[in-house]
This record gives structure tokens, C-alpha cells and sequence, in this order.
């Protein structure tokens, strides 16, 4: 459910589309026991949660990427809106598909299509925080930034995430964490080493740790 | 014949019941006088709860105190799908901690969608002396520390099977602690782990294990290492490949097709990741005497991918992505005559446009030529009236049914008319059909078709379909059979909900998430029917902090004897009978 929090924080999922107009022109019979409950309930609640992700300060967080000139060396794409997203597709966890072969298709792809952009919509991958036995699943491809990302994380887990590239010391660092993540080889790096389309290609999963730790 | 029934003595029943391995016959029995429950009940050594929150540990204990197998179901079957929030509940541990007090001889454990924690994991590799059995499906809150733990105790261990789990994988050593005497493996399932096992210690747990017919790896290890591990172990019936890549190199080829022509036994593959076509051919020995093949990992297309199914004429369960197209079924209907089960998943789930020349076409081609075939999940991206007709006219055999039209709502690609006749011909036709899930356009007519038909229909899983109340009215009070139904946006309410409390107590369970059931039916729900757990989540704040006409945004119903439960999530209200008075 964090892939609906996420995306209606970014204004994704508000659109219903295809909402079905056909009501049934003939009905079969209807038996006499049915009279009762012949209601018309139009009301129908739209699927995506309004859940408000705000709140959380991060005061220790630059909120500006620091360092696009990698990017552009690379000639990655900066726009967060390279591929188009999907807006009609908002039905969230549909089509059913277990998560299991969801992300096989999708490191398939990556193998396949490695450096250039993946034509998936969703990168589950798992967050691990430092002390919770409970990984959760977060879609990184809700997320166009690491700005973005380490927002959303900081207020998943409540707490505060040392944004990448942030020089910035914390004032008081036991409640401060930072980002990492395990990537294809299974090394451990710091979120952040690499452009954002890269981490992506790489990303197998996330963990965060405390500041004072590392 | 009352007489001589009673006339019997105690062992006598005992042993006859024995031979009675169903758990529904078992249930039977044990209704049918006071004594033949209590008979029962001391004999009874393995036990399934479908839902761990529809009874307690102590309650199981009381009644059967000499299990030896226990299978626990915690989460709802959509949280397969990511509906269920996370942190629901499903929690194993109460459960392994009361039974390593009550059953020292447990030998079986096998859960699915639980929560299970590292240390229940070590609760069982200490406390049941003789244990043989440890099947986690879908389960998550490990890591392979608690796996380690049960290698390095559990002497006797026949079965480790980890499907589909998350496990958070902190190494690949624990593989090393089974003790170099043990030697009772029969069955291991690791396709879930994430990283690479420590693949010396597997090479030699596999080669001294002589009994070992099921070896699932996972995709770390690879190809090169495959032929050795086979070697090890040619008795095997049940394999899944790790990666199945590699450099072309013909001595590794050669070298692996020897190690699987070794492989007389062999009766199902998985596995496959990041297959690469020209390895393939490896397995072409075999084919001829496999049952089984799953494919859904492997991104492989025609024409190897319909070379390979082609050659496996006694398959029963193929298991297969889009890639296989209208023309590679086509080829299966033609060369698998014993045809039982088919899946087809979509490769490409999210895209807009078909990538794959799969249509109604492929599913109606092996409705034709697989006489056996009775169960189906399909996904495709177009559909017809006709076809479910010719299907359903095709197999009544049919038992389990489940079609994805990828988008939702999409109606007959020929008439744009809704699908309620064909599935209403799928249910007419198929006599006893146990499952069946709905997609495309569907109007409050299909329900009527499902309730009048579906009398044997045990579960039916509903999305983006029906136009009132009416609907879900007919399936509650048409489907006799019924045991679990899961609805998600649809536009079903609280008449229906209410003027079907009662079926809802013989069911297992009720999902429904986006619909229109207000908190307030919920409550009277909950007041109504005490022997209900209703239970509504809500991630976006308290329910009764809006109006109670407003609907809730997911609902989860089950019977229960154990009452409310008490290890919810600060997102799950019980709608029980003292909270819901306090709520109003």
C-alpha cells in the first residue's frame, strides 16, 4: 500500500478513468426476494487512499539536488518525466500479478535493457530499517529523485534521512539515518554514489542505518 | 446399525478412522455422536486452520492433543497482490510458542502468508524433537539466521521449503550448518533466497542426501555449477534451475545435457532465470517424461520456447509467460493430450499495448485439444463472448477458472457488449467449478448467473465489475458452496452485506476493498453477528472520524471461535460487539 500513499503524494493516482457508464440495460429477472435490496449505490469511492504525506520536517535535508553535473556527463535523462506516466493505469495492484514474478520481469528487463529506460512502471524493491525484523515494499518508480525517495522514506519510517549529497552535519546524530542499498554484486553503497537512473538499473534493495554507525 | 456402532470399542473406531486422511471427512466424523468426536479428536494428528485468527492455539490444544502436522493460513489470499496493508497481522509466533509447549512430537509445520519471525524459526529447531517438515509459502519477517538455526538442530528434517517467501537473506553460510551426518533431505525449496548459498556446502548437502527428489534453486546459482549438482543427485523428480545463463561454451553444454540425460527420474523443471535459448536443447532428454514445467521465470520466446513445450508430451501443469503466443498454444493443444493445469502470465503487465500475439484465440485452441484440462489462470488483453461460450461448451470438466483481461473493464472485443454470458456459460457448463475469478465488463447479470449455477463454487475472487447491491445479493445467496469471496472495486454495499450476515458465518472469510459498505453497516454487522471478527482498515485515519454513511475503505470478515483479536495494527478496527458500542 505504500505504492498509493506514494503516488497520491505526487498527485499520480487521482485520475479514474474508464469509469464504467454501462449500467445494466437489462437486468434478468429478478426474483421477489431480491426487491428489497434493488438499491443504486453510485457513490463509488475512489480506490486511492488521500493519505497526507507532509508533516515531517527535514530540516537537516537539502532539499536541492546537489550535483546534476554527473548526470549530464553521462547524458542520462534528468527529467523526471522521461517515460510517460501512466496516469490511466492508476488502478493500483492491478493487473494480479504476485510480486514474486512482478520483480523477475523486472530484472529481466534491466538485464535486457540495462542503461536505457525500462519500459515498467513499477521497481518493487524492499527497505529494511535498522532494527525493524519487517521489510517493506516500496515502488521506486513512484519516485523520480532521491530527494524524493529519502521524503518518502523519512516518513514511512518516521524518522530523518540524511538526504545524498547533503554536507550538512546532524545536530543530534542518534536520530539521524542514512540511505543504503545493495546492489547487483550485493555490495552495500551509499544511496547517492551514482546518477538516479543508474540506481535504478542497480538497486536490488534498501536499508537504513544510523548516521552514528557508519 | 446405531448399536453396533457403539458396540465397537474405542480402538477398534480409532483404527478405522485412521484411514481417513481427509480433513473434511475427519470433520465429519466428529459430529456425528459425542464419543466418535471424542474418539476423534485424541487420534486426530494433523490438523488445517484456514485462517490462524479463527481459532487460538489453546483452543486447538484442547481438543486435539496429539498433532503431528499443523497448517496455519494467516493473511488474505489479496495480499498476494500487495492489497493487504503491511503490518497487517498474521503473526506465527503464538502459535510455535504454544505448540512447542503442547506437541513435542510435532514433526510437520507448514504456513502460508504468516509472519514468522527468526526467533519462532529457533522456537522450532529446539523444542519438537522429531521434526521432519517446515513449509514457509509466502511467509516474510525471517532471515537466514532462523534458517540456520533449523539445519543445525533439526536432525531429521525432510522438508525445507521456502516458496515465494521474503526472506532477508544476510548470508549464504547457513546452507553449512547442516551437520555433515545429516542425510534425511527429501525436499528443498531456496528459489526465493536473493543472494548466493554457500554453493560447496549445497554441493555436498545435495550429493549425501540419497532420498532428495525436490532441489528448487535459486537464481544465484549458476549454470556451470548445475551439472555437478545433478550428478550428486540423479534420482531427483522435481528440479528448478538456478540461472540458466551463461558464456556459450560447448563443454558446459555438453556437460549439462549429460548431467540432465542422467536424470532418469525426473517429472518437473522450474527455474530458468535469465534463460539463454541456446542451453536450452540441454534439456530436450528429459522432456519426453516430464509432468511438470514452469516456465513463468524464463523470458524465453518462440520459437525455442514452443520447441521446447512441444517436446513434453505427458506435461499435466504447464506453467508459462505471453511469450508462448495464440500459435505456441495452439502447438501445446496439438502435442500435450494430458493437459490438467495452464498459466499464462503476462511478461508484460503494465504495458499499454499488447507486446505479444496472445489472444482469446491461444485459451480456446487448448480448451479444444487437452481433454483433461481443468484448471486455468490466463491473462490476456482481449476476449469474447464466443469464446468463453466455446471454452465452457469445451471442458465442463473445468474445476478452477481464472481470467485476467488485463485491462480492467474491457468488454467483448467483437460485440462491446459486457462478458456476463460467456461466464455465465463458464458456469452453467462447468458443473464443478470450485473457483473462479471475473475480469473485463461484468454488469449485476453475471452475479446472477454465478448464484444461479455456481453451487459448487468454493471461491470467487471479483474486481472492477457489477452495477448495485444486487449483485453481490445473488452471489451470497446463490453460491451454497461458497468459503471465500474477495471483492475489490465494485459497487457493492451495505443492503447486500446485511441481508446476507448469516451466510457470512458459513464462509471463511469476506475481503472487500473500494466498494460502498458504509462503517455504520459495518458496525451493525459486528453487533449482529458476535461470532464475526469484522474487521475494517482504514490507513488514512479512524473510521468513525468521518460520517458513517461514508464507505470504509477496506473490509476484512471472518467466522472465528477465538473472538476479536488483539494484535491489531493501529490501521484495523474490530467491529465487535463492546467496540462498536463505544464507537457510538
Amino acid at each position: 500500500m505504500e505504492e498509493i500513499m506514494v503516488m497520491g503524494t505526487l498527485g499520480l493516482s487521482s485520475v479514474s478513468p474508464l469509469s464504467s457508464s454501462s449500467s445494466s440495460s437489462s437486468s434478468p429477472t429478478t426474483t421477489d426476494n431480491n426487491n428489497n435490496i434493488n438499491s443504486s449505490i453510485n457513490n463509488h469511492p475512489s480506490s486511492s487512499s488521500s493519505s497526507s504525506c507532509s508533516s515531517l520536517c527535514l530540516s537537516n535535508v537539502s532539499t536541492k539536488r546537489t550535483d546534476l553535473s554527473t548526470d549530464l556527463r553521462l547524458g542520462l535523462s534528468l527529467s523526471p518525466s522521461s517515460q510517460p506516466i501512466r496516469e490511466q493505469r492508476s488502478f493500483d495492484c492491478w493487473p494480479p500479478v504476485k510480486s514474486t514474478l512482478r520483480s523477475t520481469l523486472v530484472e529481466e528487463s534491466q538485464t535486457l535493457l540495462r542503461g536505457s529506460s525500462s519500459s515498467s512502471s513499477s521497481l518493487f524493491v524492499k527497505v529494511y530499517m535498522e532494527g525493524i525484523p519487517i521489510g517493506r515494499k516500496l515502488n521506486l518508480r513512484a519516485h523520480h529523485s532521491y530527494h524524493a525517495l529519502v521524503k518518502a522514506l523519512s516518513h514511512m519510517f518516521k524518522t530523518t534521512i540524511l538526504c545524498p549529497g547533503s554536507h550538512q552535519l546532524p545536530l543530534k546524530s542518534g536520530n539521524v539515518h542514512v540511505l543504503t542499498y545493495e546492489d547487483q554484486e550485493g555490495d552495500w553503497m551509499m544511496v547517492g554514489d551514482v546518477p538516479w537512473e543508474m540506481f535504478l538499473t542497480s538497486v536490488k534493495k534498501l536499508k537504513i542505518t544510523r548516521a552514528d554507525r557508519c | 446399525m446405531k448399536k453396533t456402532a457403539y458396540s465397537f470399542p474405542e480402538e477398534v473406531l480409532e483404527h478405522v478412522f485412521s484411514f481417513i486422511v481427509s480433513d473434511k471427512d475427519r470433520s465429519s466424523i466428529s459430529l456425528v455422536c459425542k464419543s466418535w468426536y471424542e474418539i476423534e479428536r485424541w487420534c486426530r494428528r494433523k490438523v488445517f486452520v484456514g485462517n490462524c485468527y479463527a481459532v487460538s492455539p489453546p483452543i486447538l490444544i484442547k481438543r486435539f492433543p496429539e498433532l503431528r502436522s499443523v497448517t496455519l493460513k494467516g493473511k488474505p489470499h489479496f495480499a498476494d497482490f500487495n492489497l493487504v496493508p503491511e503490518g497487517w497481522g498474521g503473526f506465527a509466533c503464538p502459535w510455535i510458542r504454544a505448540m512447542a509447549g503442547a506437541y513435542p512430537w510435532l514433526e510437520e509445520i507448514r504456513l502460508k502468508r504468516m509472519v514468522v519471525s527468526d526467533e519462532s524459526l529457533e522456537i522450532i529447531a529446539k523444542s519438537f524433537k522429531n521434526f521432519k517438515v517446515l513449509v514457509l509459502s509466502s511467509c516474510e519477517g525471517f532471515t537466514t539466521e532462523g534458517l540456520a538455526a533449523i539445519a543445525a538442530n533439526c536432525r531429521n528434517l525432510r522438508e525445507l521449503d521456502l516458496r515465494e517467501s521474503e526472506v532477508e537473506d544476510l548470508s549464504g553460510r547457513w546452507l553449512s550448518d547442516f551437520p555433515d551426518s545429516y542425510t534425511s533431505l527429501e525436499s528443498l525449496n531456496i528459489s526465493c533466497l536473493g543472494n548466493e548459498v554457500n554453493l560447496l556446502a549445497l554441493e555436498r548437502l545435495v550429493s549425501r542426501c540419497p532420498n532428495l527428489k525436490t532441489l528448487r534453486l535459486n537464481r544465484a546459482v549458476p549454470l556451470d555449477r548445475l551439472p555437478n549438482l545433478l550428478r550428486g543427485a540423479p534420482q531427483l523428480a522435481e528440479l528448478g534451475t538456478g540461472a540458466y545463463t551463461s558464456e556459450m561454451r560447448p563443454d558446459v553444454f555438453s556437460n549439462l545435457a549429460e548431467a540432465f540425460a542422467g536424470c532418469k527420474q525426473l517429472k518437473a523443471l522450474s527455474g530458468f532465470w535469465d534463460v539463454l535459448p541456446s542451453y536450452l536443447p540441454a534439456v530436450y532428454p528429459v522432456c519426453s517424461q516430464l509432468t511438470s514445467l514452469n516456465l513463468s521465470y524464463a523470458t524465453v520466446q518462440s520459437p525455442d520456447l514452443i520447441k521446447l513445450v512441444s517436446l513434453c508430451e505427458k506435461l499435466q501443469k504447464l506453467w508459462v509467460l505471453d511469450y508462448i503466443e495464440d500459435d505456441g498454444l495452439e502447438i501445446l493443444a496439438a502435442s500435450c493430450k494430458d493437459l490438467r493445469e495452464l498459466r499464462v502470465f503476462p511478461s508484460d503487465p503494465f504495458g499499454l499495448e499488447p507486446n505479444v500475439a496472445l489472444t482469446e484465440q491461444g485459451l480456446v485452441s487448448v480448451s479444444e485439444g487437452c481433454p483433461k484440462l481443468q484448471s486455468v489462470l490466463y491473462f490476456c488483453r482481449q476476449m469474447s463472448n464466443a469464446a468463453l461460450n466455446t471454452i465452457a461448451r469445451n471442458r465442463p470438466n473445468m474445476t478452477r477458472f481464472r481470467l485476467c483481461i488485463i485491462e480492467p473493464r474491457s468488454p467483448d472485443y467483437l460485440t462491446l457488449q459486457p462478458l456476463d454470458d460467456g461466464f455465465g456459460a463458464i458456469v452453467e457448463h462447468c458443473k464443478d467449478l470450485r473457483r473462479l475469478s471475473l475480469s473485463g465488463l461484468l454488469t449485476d447479470r453475471v452475479f446472477e448467473y454465478i448464484g444461479t449455477y455456481g453451487k459448487k463454487l468454493e471461491m470467487l475472487s471479483v474486481a472492477f465489475a457489477g452495477d448495485s447491491d444486487l449483485g453481490l445479493h445473488h452471489v451470497l445467496s446463490g453460491c451454497d458452496n461458497l468459503r471465500k469471496l474477495e471483492i475489490r472495486d465494485c459497487p457493492f454495499g451495505d443492503k447486500a452485506l446485511l441481508a446476507n450476515a448469516a451466510k457470512l458465518e458459513t464462509m471463511r472469510s469476506l475481503w472487500m476493498s473500494s466498494c460502498s459498505v458504509s462503517f455504520g453497516a459495518c458496525k451493525v454487522l459486528g453487533q449482529k453477528m458476535p461470532r464475526l471478527n469484522v474487521e475494517v482498515m482504514d490507513e488514512s485515519g479512524p473510521p468513525d472520524s468521518r460520517p458513517e454513511s461514508s464507505p470504509v475503505e477496506k473490509l476484512y470478515v471472518y467466522r472465528t471461535v477465538a473472538g476479536p483479536r488483539l494484535d491489531m495494527p493501529g490501521f484495523v478496527w474490530t467491529m465487535d460487539d463492546d467496540s462498536a458500542l463505544r464507537i457510538s
